[in-house]
């Protein structure tokens, strides 16, 4: 068995910025305006942390049917949104050749609390058997996989930071290994009152109890945490010669990925700790990094996710000085789910400008 | 930079195994309930059940608990998977570098959503601010993931798949591509899910357990029972565990996955996408299907799973055509472990020449074309063998073992 090249066709994306296919997210990048602002959806007056990138709700309501909008929660609405508009863009066929890969860090928690209120407020005749369904991580893959037809292997995949870049590394490996011909690969997550109150009260939030001001500024001298953001986005992933035989526009090939684990307490990260097997390293030991024109990060503002990043690409990149610190796109649409695709779609649509190879990097808290 | 690298396809092998059940920790004490068809649901004990519609399940005994060695200060869930994957490394032999790069794959639902409860409740019905948030650290299933890759060294590629009960199954076939493809020699994989409140309510709201211990397959059953587990495995290279000396098991010559696309949490009633994930662990083994001589089924007890499954088993193998059994009538539907505890189920069935029995199963469904193993466990020299874990959301995944002498 050999790999088979995997290439991406398609973008969908709903997020703070913008809506659409390639063209909408290529305009967001292109504008280059943060989405960052106070937040609306609830009330962050007694927190340090006010700041946030939201989803419009008017956007996302133009993109579903009022009656699926009605029996789904948010994050399923934001997941099935974008996953429509990525198969519409690449105008990939559904079917057994289809499968999905879904990343989320908080999945529908949302759904998980008011199942909870069910029971704390009215005992057991207070369960909703209809919402239940909705607090396993895989639901939003479940309706996506309905709505556009695919019937290979659907997978969700939990993590913290990186869960879109790790659902598109996931997604091509399925590919490669013959399990799907196509597959539709992202993230999402959704700004949910309790989780943020309770990040920005442990401090995990900007501006993480610093005196300077709340904000996102991967990689800054005055860096003081993340700002969440929430959104989906979705790529189709498909194999090269299927894709080229049906004719689909192809933006760019993923011509290898590598993720590996740093031991590390959980919810930590160590500046200083340098990985000698670090996935980085292995791409440069196998591919150089000479045509390497640009490369995106996971870099969000977190002081320790920034320092460990700038410090591993300082290390496998030290002859490439002016990839590092690598580009973020936290500022521009928040730290979330989605995130992690949203900087592999930009180095698809950077690919497909060319000239050069695009590298795209993640390191989360917690190895 | 140029095209992907080319790799052959790697044989994966079992060459150790690590569990943590209602019977006990470690694979002895799991062997010997199967093969003695011991069902191990009784009344719920770590969270209030009263005014539920069943209050049983298949819990690790409190001295089990009390017996592991790991922080008190970690999830149940946590301290049982660390407990399962420390006795999977120790029994397959690996060290040193080799054991430091493996990946490690793991599924999982719940997290430490138990202790995460906890705290809600308090803050829920006291009103006021709990010390328990320290929960919310280990609530999400990667924190599994995070807690095992820390303590355990490992370095290699680390995932943590949320497949609902289909997750340890799909864990077992995920870390099989990356060692087929030749990204890691070895993985640590499989599934845990302890008991919590939001599954135990969920599944009494769905009006899917009994309130019995469950019988699938029977005429009369009314559901399942639920459970709680961790079991790993270390998948490694066929090629490099003969190398260093190691011992298998048992070979994963196969295994296939499939999505229903049809309801969220309902199965195609045709068993549609059952059918397509064995037919392609069958081919993916490159066997007929009549080489396979048992199916540990998902056999949750419920009417819907079981009638598809088996319209999925008559469609694959013929009527009759395989021995079916549910190891969930033993320990439990125990969630995101239940793909990774079932395959154990499988791989010790063909070690010992063994078949686990269906407990609790009196008179078979006439929809059900098949011999089911009811009651005491049966010999038979079985070759290949097939576990089905099925999952809302449609999710399908079978995996197939066959002997490590064959």
């Amino acid at each position: 068995m050999t790999d088979r090249r995997v290439v991406v066709t398609g973008v969908g994306t709903i997020n703070a910025s913008t809506a659409g296919g390639r063209d909408a997210l290529a305009g967001a990048l292109a504008l280059g305006r943060s989405a960052i602002g106070p937040v609306r959806g609830f009330d962050t007056a007694s927190l340090a942390s006010r700041l946030a990138a939201e989803v419009d709700d008017a956007t996302l309501a133009s993109l579903i049917d009022r009656d699926a909008a009605r029996r789904l929660s948010r994050i399923c609405r934001l997941a099935l949104a974008a996953c429509v508009l990525a198969v519409r863009d690449a105008d990939v066929p559904s079917g057994a050749g289809l499968g999905i890969v879904v990343g989320t860090e908080y999945g529908d928690f949302t759904s998980s609390r008011d199942f909870a209120h069910g029971f704390l407020n009215r005992g057991p005749g207070g369960l909703s058997p209809m919402i239940f369904p909705n607090t396993v991580m895989n639901t939003m893959a479940a309706i996506a996989a309905i709505a556009i037809g695919a019937k290979a292997p659907s997978v969700t995949v939990n993590q913290a930071t990186l869960a879109g870049d790790l659902a598109v590394a996931r997604g091509a490996r399925m590919i490669a290994d013959g399990h799907a011909a196509a597959v539709v690969v992202g993230g999402v997550d959704e700004l949910f009152q309790e989780v943020y109150q309770r990040l920005a009260e442990m401090g995990a939030l900007s501006p993480m109890r610093s005196r300077a001001p709340e904000g996102c500024r991967p990689f800054a001298d005055d860096h003081n945490g993340p700002v969440l953001g929430e959104g989906a986005t979705f790529l189709v992933l498909e194999e090269l010669e299927s894709a080229r035989a049906r004719g689909a526009r192809v933006m760019a090939e993923i011509v290898e990925t590598a993720w590996g684990n740093v031991p590390t307490a959980p919810h930590t990260g160590r500046a200083t700790r340098i990985d000698e097997r670090s996935p980085v390293a292995r791409l440069i030991r196998s591919r150089g990094d000479a045509d390497v024109a640009r490369c995106y990060g996971a870099g969000n503002g977190d002081p320790a996710v920034d320092d460990w990043e700038r410090a591993l690409l300082g290390r496998d990149l030290r002859a490439r000085t002016d990839l590092v610190p690598p580009h973020s796109l936290a500022p521009l649409f928040g730290q979330h789910g989605g995130l992690g695709a949203l900087r592999v779609g930009a180095a698809a649509l950077d690919a497909e400008r060319g000239p050069g190879t695009v590298l795209v990097h993640g390191i989360a808290r917690g190895g | 930079m140029s095209g992907p690298r080319r790799h052959a396809r790697s044989d994966v092998v079992v060459s150790g195994l690590g569990i943590v059940s209602p019977y006990g920790l470690g694979t002895k004490s799991f062997w010997s309930g199967l093969a003695a068809g011991a069902c191990a649901i009784k009344p719920v004990t770590i969270i209030d059940t009263e005014g539920f519609r069943s209050r049983i399940a298949a819990e690790i005994p409190a001295d089990v608990m009390g017996s592991l060695g790991a922080s008190r200060r970690r999830s149940r869930a946590d301290r049982i998977a660390l407990a399962a994957a420390r006795e999977a490394l120790a029994d397959s032999g690996l060290a040193g570098r080799e054991r430091a790069e493996s990946g490690l794959f793991v599924g999982a639902v719940g997290g430490g959503m138990l202790e995460g409860e906890n705290w809600y409740w308090d803050e829920g019905r006291r009103g006021v601010v709990s010390p328990r948030m320290r929960a919310l650290r280990t609530i999400l299933p990667y924190s599994h993931a995070e807690t095992l890759g820390w303590r355990l060294g490992l370095t290699g590629p680390k995932e943590t798949v949320v497949m609902a009960c289909a997750s340890g199954a799909a864990s077992i076939a995920l870390g099989a591509d990356l060692v087929r493809a030749g990204m890691v020699s070895a993985a640590l994989v499989g599934g845990v899910d302890a008991l919590t409140r939001i599954c135990f309510m969920g599944f009494n709201a769905l009006k899917l357990l009994d309130p019995s211990p469950c019988r699938p397959f029977d005429r009369e059953r009314r559901g399942m029972s639920i459970g709680e587990a961790a079991a790993f495995f270390v998948l490694e290279d066929a090629e490099r565990c003969r190398a260093r000396g190691g011992r298998a098991h048992a070979r994963l010559a196969g295994y296939g996955m499939s999505t229903d696309a049809h309801h969220v949490t309902a199965p195609h009633p045709e068993g549609e996408g059952m059918i397509q994930a064995m037919r392609r662990a069958i081919d993916d083994a490159a066997l007929p299907p009549a080489a396979v001589g048992y199916v540990n089924a998902h056999g949750t007890g419920t009417l819907q799973n079981d009638r598809a499954e088996a319209l999925a088993l008559r469609a694959v193998f013929g009527e009759g055509g395989v021995l079916v059994s549910s190891t969930k009538s033993l320990v439990g539907h125990t969630m995101a472990a239940a793909g990774s505890v079932e395959a154990m189920a499988t791989v010790l069935a063909l070690q010992h020449g063994l078949l686990p029995p269906t407990a609790n199963l009196e008179q078979t469904d006439p929809d059900v074309a098949f011999d089911c193993l009811p009651g005491a466990a049966r010999a038979a020299d079985v070759e290949a063998a097939l576990s089905n874990s099925f999952g809302f959301g449609g999710q399908n995944v079978s995996l197939i073992f066959t002997r490590a002498d064959s």
